[in-house]
């Protein structure tokens, strides 16, 4: 995978610390934040954590460095994203949320929108599976979560018949292994890795940066769920 | 003579649809717009082995 810095548009070279099993919260953060968003939230939190999710938001690291980019980088390291909007928010708001809520999809992270239940997504985003954060909200985010899960064994097993396309391989046992966290799919894409003669490529190359998770060249932050 | 391809469909369960896959090239060759599966394609399943 090539990721392209927002910032500038050059390549990122430098390994981005990943965080399986965590979800990137994208909503309102700075005050007054509505109550609807506060009771979502708080509700969101207590299921990943039964599904042994962690949560992270934009505020989550303090770099001192450039937010935008801090923030990209903290998207592009999980392995799902859920924007939460209401119709008290701002256009301002509502368009960093759902800029954010593309970076993810481009890159092939799972992504969910919780909304009151008068709030309206934009257009492009109809595709975009919603909930309403109403009596089945519940029901309907265990569902979702157990269909990531689900989505993780089928990249696992699309990484298994794409072995003879390396570097489409291993994406696959990424997108898996940030799901999940399983080693099982470290082991099978440096199995791939090291069979493809990648193994002398620069620390930075494609290649290598590709299968940091597995051959140790990325960091694998663990997140607490609880 | 044409060298013979290994291609088997995998269901995408997020879709619902089928994915045909060329294992010998490490191809995505094409996504089932309906939710039935390819004709004469097998569907490939996880390995005993493959599984937890």
């Amino acid at each position: 995978m090539i990721f392209y810095r927002p910032t500038e548009g050059d390549v990122e070279d430098k390994p981005i610390v990943l965080t399986p099993r965590t979800c990137f919260l994208m909503t309102k953060l700075g005050k007054p934040i509505s109550e609807d968003i506060l009771k979502i939230r708080k509700s969101i939190t207590s299921v990943l954590s039964k599904y042994e999710f962690g949560c992270i938001d934009a505020n989550s690291l303090m770099t001192g460095k450039d937010f935008l980019l801090k923030i990209w980088r903290l998207a592009m390291g999980v392995p799902l994203g859920v924007a939460i909007i209401d119709s008290s928010m701002k256009s301002q708001t509502m368009a960093n949320i759902f800029y954010e809520v593309g970076w993810m999809q481009s890159q092939g992270k799972e992504t969910l929108i919780i909304k009151t239940i008068d709030a309206k997504i934009p257009s492009d985003f109809v595709r975009t599976e919603y909930i309403n954060f109403d009596t089945d909200f519940i029901n309907r985010f265990n569902a979702f979560l157990t269909s990531i899960d689900e989505a993780a064994v089928y990249y696992g097993f699309l990484g298994d018949q794409l072995e003879n396309n390396p570097l489409l391989s291993i994406d696959y046992y990424r997108r898996a292994f940030l799901i999940t966290g399983s080693e099982e799919y470290q082991s099978k894409a440096k199995e791939v890795f090291e069979r493809s003669d990648f193994k002398g490529r620069a620390k930075n190359s494609v290649e290598s940066l590709h299968c940091g998770f597995a051959t140790g060249n990325q960091i694998i932050k663990k997140i607490c769920s609880n | 003579m044409t060298k013979k391809r290994d291609v088997v469909q995998v269901k995408n369960p997020k879709s619902g649809h089928y994915v045909k896959i060329d294992r010998s090239a490490g191809k995505i060759l094409s996504h089932k717009k309906s939710p039935k599966p390819y004709k004469n394609i097998p569907v490939a399943r996880k390995s005993k082995e493959n599984k937890k």
